[in-house]
């Protein structure tokens, strides 16, 4: 059996709000093979953002072990998480964050820059994620010039552009009406599945879960599998 | 490469904002400059005139105030063969309305010394020089500035006294530097300069090249042997040494003025980039996210800052050459009123003011950037960083930065009170307190909202309420901006009580010191402080008026000596008007007797302050019967001179120094003579004679003109400071109406009338500029208080009056007022046109 891609042991996680504590994982373990797709189910403040801060090394946890593709986050410098990110990580927000002072194109390629693969190999590899994006014509507008399944749609190129083994997807599709939401699906479909890409995404939807290789939610602290998630078809 | 357009581009998209920031630089960069400038030019147009004029001397012979016999030079050369010796009469005369200085040289002996005189090859322009009384050679430049031409004869007055002068040719100087420094000298015969000055036998001192070594001291003994008692031999480098030390302080004070201006500007920028990081949270947040390295982000915020802070400079600089020439005028002004003549012409900007400019420009946007760089660094790398979250971070520190306000300002004032310190010192301290006093503002700030939003609330309703809480809420943008207004209005309160108290010391002091009812004195002005004697026949004439009035004679000299000169003021004075003169040590009464005998002296108060001499202690001058010590009689206030005059009754100067000339006479009419006919009796006794008749209220007022005239550069220096404070307060306020566009568009949204959005961030602003005029009052006091008692006193010795008028307080308060309005004008109209949907479309 292959070495788990995410690996969460006994993860603590709490928050100051004010005076109080909040506890958002008390005991938290998970392992997720390599090329698995997790969706991840919960009510709003649940910490299903959390989560994918652990995992992306954004933030760390109280106690418990992170480890992602081998390596222990908690034990990497705030440096070292950053390269690991930049180099083994795609994100997908509900809000797209497009860079606006970028263009489509360079957005896309700035994966690669960080990573210092800006090669010709790679730009065509860009050229051809946002072609397979549908936005080949649109590479030198601006992010506001362009609607919002367009700008997520861009972000997806971009998440994709460095060929991460991980790629996570905060509410990909929450900010998008029902059909939009469907495309930006259909393009994780064409272009993860294939390259046995891992996902973990969060979502509130779920007519998406069908689309899930194992489907959780967050219950008092801990990680869940959800079979009874409607549509949930793990 | 793509993650630094991301940063230029933000750069790009916010013109206005990158536009005032540049310009803070600008500002900043350009009044540090133009100042250093202009002190530089001045002194480098002095010290080279200087060295070109003393050319390769090592000594000088000079006497006292009549110079020196001739014989003393003809000794010199036939007795003790000095063959590196060449006699000199220097004074000054206005040829084409500009004031030269006139240097007679005896051409055979010059070659060796001066750079000038080393092309007279021309043997027939030496002939003419030589033979013909009244030629003279001046550079070809002066000459067509001036339309002068080659053989023609032109007036030229000098001692009051109107003669011809005949342009023989021009001098040809072998370089550039002596180029510049001869720009306003005319060089003559020496015969010509004693008839034309008034010198005939007598020369102003003599240049000499002594050998290194034991042949030099054999040479100095031999010729200190044949000097009468009045005369000495001083190293050439000594006088300029002293002449620049004299200036020293007000050429500092000049300079901690610019830096204030710079400290104003260096808000500005902080208020900035502090600004472009905290609007960009999220995007930093996003780049974090995605892999960008804090080291990457702190990396794009110093290039962007790098990128202002270099434009600002170069456009400060280019501002600065500009601003420069102009302040290089009032510099001069201010020391040919001060110190002595000089003239500053056509100077290109120094490559050391350059470089200076240029290292304070964009160090200084580095090091204001630093903050808002960290800042940036700091943020977590989540998308979402509320705008709350980092107010509540900034207010966190608030008790921090407050405490350290405090601290900052103990030490500045501990600074004033270590003696030792100086003049650097008391300047660190001042500067720790303003930055001290800044770091205590946003606490007052949050204070003096909550106390004044009552009115507020009066005045503007409830939109009143929420410009008062806008103000708290937004702390770490109002905070800096309020801080850099009170900086500099505090500046301009501080200055103004300055030279207010100043004004009316002076006012106060001339009162005392002039209490005759009319002053005669050459016209002369050519000489800067000193003026040539009055015509003997004139003074005999004068004094029958003896009947009539109580007549004074006076003589201003300088005495010249191995450690520069000492100002040597010899006057003749009735007992009444001794008695009245304002003594700061020492009793009137008491020093009366031996004043008048000419046994002791008086001092200046700057004279006691600087040689630390007090009644009792004693004075060496000397005298035409070689050095004598004389004892302190009193010290007395004056505030003619910040280097300190000696006063001496007129008998003691004429048993001391063999100068029966007058180059002053005043009058006060006796009981029953009223000062009209006064005035025409002295008139008519002066006839024809070019001599200034000036009565006491005239007098008065010239003098107080040219104390103005003096402080005319503190005041644009102020007015720049201001106008920085100005572009900084209208940026600070135009970021924080952008980033609340959002905020401002939803009040559009539930039914704000662009109106009442107008009144919102117009109630702000002025919130802003009455809380930074508040706040200025007390820093601004004690800023003045520093001025007066530690800078001045430390600089100059002078005591002053202070004086603070309730008008200064108030100006202060409107400007600031005003300042913060007209600032808030402009972006409040872009917001209330703002269409609410557009604002609203935008993400947060």
């Amino acid at each position: 059996m292959a070495e788990p891609i995410v690996e969460l042991r006994g993860v603590g996680k709490s928050f100051h709000e004010g005076d109080r504590e909040r506890v958002v994982f008390r005991d938290a373990s998970l392992s997720i093979e390599p090329g698995a797709w997790v969706f991840l189910f919960g009510r709003s403040g649940s910490g299903k953002s959390t989560l994918l801060n652990l995992v992306s090394g954004i933030d760390l946890p109280d106690r418990g072990e992170v480890r992602v593709d081998g390596s222990d986050l908690s034990r990497l410098s705030e440096r070292e998480r950053t390269l690991f990110r930049r180099n083994h990580i795609g994100f997908v927000f509900q809000f797209y964050n497009l860079i606006p002072t970028l263009t489509v194109e360079e957005n896309v390629l700035l994966p690669l820059e960080l990573s210092g693969t800006l090669t010709p190999a790679g730009r065509r590899r860009a050229a051809e994620l946002l072609d397979a994006v549908g936005l080949a014509d649109r590479g030198r507008a601006f992010p506001d010039r362009l609607s919002g399944g367009e700008q997520q749609r861009v972000a997806v190129a971009r998440a994709l552009v460095h060929a991460p083994k991980l790629v996570l997807a905060d509410e990909p599709t929450g900010n998008l009406d029902a059909q939009t939401g469907r495309q930006v699906l259909d393009l994780f479909q064409r272009l993860l599945r294939p390259a046995g890409t891992t996902l973990v995404l969060v979502t509130h939807s779920g007519e998406v879960a069908s689309l899930a290789d194992r489907v959780l939610s967050i219950k008092d602290g801990v990680l869940v599998d959800a079979a009874g998630v409607p549509g949930a078809g793990a | 490469m793509i993650l630094w357009r991301a940063g230029m581009r933000n750069v790009l998209r916010h013109p206005w904002l990158t536009v005032l920031a540049v310009l803070g630089v600008a500002l900043g960069v350009a009044v540090v400059t133009a100042v250093d400038h202009a002190n530089e030019a001045a002194q480098r147009a002095f010290r080279l005139a200087a060295e070109t004029v003393a050319g390769r001397a090592t000594h000088q012979v000079v006497g006292g105030p009549t110079g020196l016999a001739e014989d003393i030079y003809r000794r010199m050369r036939v007795e003790l063969r000095v063959r590196g010796s060449a006699p000199v009469v220097s004074g000054h005369l206005q040829l084409a309305g500009r004031t030269f200085q006139l240097i007679g040289i005896d051409p055979f002996a010059e070659p060796p010394l001066r750079s000038f005189s080393s092309r007279f090859a021309d043997r027939g322009l030496l002939t003419t020089l030589m033979t013909r009384p009244g030629t003279v050679l001046m550079l070809p430049e002066s000459a067509a500035e001036l339309r002068l031409e080659r053989g023609a004869t032109y007036p030229a007055d000098s001692a009051g006294v109107r003669r011809q002068l005949a342009l023989a040719g021009f001098l040809e100087p072998p370089d550039q530097v002596s180029r510049v420094a001869l720009a306003s000298v005319l060089v003559c015969d020496i015969a010509t300069a004693q008839e034309l000055l008034g010198m005939v036998g007598r020369l102003s001192r003599i240049d000499l090249i002594l050998p290194d070594g034991a042949e030099g001291g054999r040479v100095l003994r031999e010729v200190r042997a044949i000097l009468p008692p009045g005369a000495d031999i001083v190293p050439a480098g000594a006088r300029a040494g002293a002449l620049d030390q004299m200036t020293r302080a007000f050429r500092l004070n000049l300079k901690a003025l610019s830096l204030l201006a710079l400290v104003v500007g260096m808000f500005l920028i902080y208020n900035t980039m502090t600004f472009s990081v905290v609007r960009r949270r999220r995007l930093i947040g996003m780049l974090r996210a995605l892999g960008v390295s804090r080291r990457e982000v702190f990396a794009m915020i110093c290039a962007e800052a790098l990128l202002i802070g270099v434009a600002g400079t170069v456009a400060g600089l280019v501002a600065g050459a500009l601003l420069g020439s102009e302040l290089t005028r009032l510099v001069t002004r201010t020391i040919n009123d001060l110190y002595f003549v000089m003239e500053v012409r056509r100077v290109p900007l120094l490559p050391g003011a350059l470089w200076k400019g240029a290292l304070l420009g964009v160090a200084a946007t580095l090091a204001a950037t630093m903050p808002a760089a960290l800042e940036a660094t700091g943020a977590p790398p989540r998308a979402v960083l509320s705008r709350s979250q980092v107010e509540t971070r900034r207010r966190r520190l608030l008790p921090l930065a407050t405490c350290g306000g405090f601290v900052l300002i103990a030490a500045g004032c501990g600074l004033f009170f270590t003696e030792r310190g100086g003049i650097v010192g008391g300047f660190l301290g001042l500067f720790a307190v303003i930055v001290g006093y800044t770091l205590l503002v946003p606490a007052a700030v949050m204070l003096l909202s909550a106390l004044l939003r009552p009115l507020l609330e009066t005045v503007l309703g409830s939109l009143g309420r929420m410009a008062a809480r806008g103000v708290v809420v937004s702390l770490s943008r109002t905070g800096v901006a309020t801080a850099a207004l009170v900086v500099a209005v505090s500046a301009g309160i501080g200055v103004g009580i300055m030279v207010g108290g100043f004004r009316l010391t002076v006012q106060n002091w001339l009162a005392n010191w002039l209490q005759a009812d009319v002053y005669v004195t050459s016209a002369d002005r050519g000489g800067g402080r000193y003026r040539p004697p009055l015509d003997p026949a004139l003074v005999r004439r004068l004094s029958v008026l003896e009947g009539e009035a109580l007549v004074t004679l006076s003589r201003r000299v300088r005495i010249e000596g191995a450690a520069g000169g000492t100002e040597l003021f010899s006057l003749q004075v009735p007992e009444r008007t001794f008695l009245r003169y304002p003594f700061k040590e020492g009793d009137p009464a008491r020093a009366w007797s031996t004043f008048r005998s000419g046994a002791a002296v008086l001092v200046s108060e700057p004279y006691s302050y600087r040689h630390h001499l007090h009644p009792g202690d004693s004075v060496t001058l000397r005298t035409s019967r070689g050095e004598r010590r004389f004892p302190v009689a009193g010290v007395i206030y004056d505030y003619g001179s910040d280097t300190g005059i000696v006063i001496m009754s007129r008998a003691g100067y004429l048993a001391n120094f063999a100068d029966e000339s007058v180059d002053g006479m005043s009058f006060t009419a006796r009981p029953g003579l009223d000062l009209a006919r006064l005035l025409e009796l002295v008139r008519a006794r002066v006839g024809g004679e070019q001599v200034t008749v000036v009565s006491n209220a005239q007098l008065r007022q010239a003098t107080v003109e040219v104390f103005d005239r003096t402080f005319a550069i503190t005041g644009v220096l102020r007015m720049l400071t201001m106008l920085v404070a100005f572009v900084g307060i209208l940026s600070a306020l135009m970021a924080m109406q952008v980033e609340r566009a959002r905020e401002l568009a939803v009040l559009r949204a539930i039914g704000l009338t662009p109106g009442q959005v107008w009144g919102v961030v117009c109630g702000e602003t002025v919130l802003i500029g009455l809380i930074a005029g508040l706040l200025s009052l007390p820093l601004g006091i004690a800023e003045a208080l520093v001025l007066i008692y530690v800078i001045n006193l430390r600089s100059f010795g002078w005591t002053m009056q202070l004086a603070i008028t309730p008008a200064q307080l108030g100006q202060a308060l409107l400007l600031s007022v005003t300042a913060a309005f007209l600032a808030g004008i402009y972006p409040s109209l872009r917001i209330a046109r703002t269409s609410p949907a557009l604002a609203l479309k935008e993400e947060d």
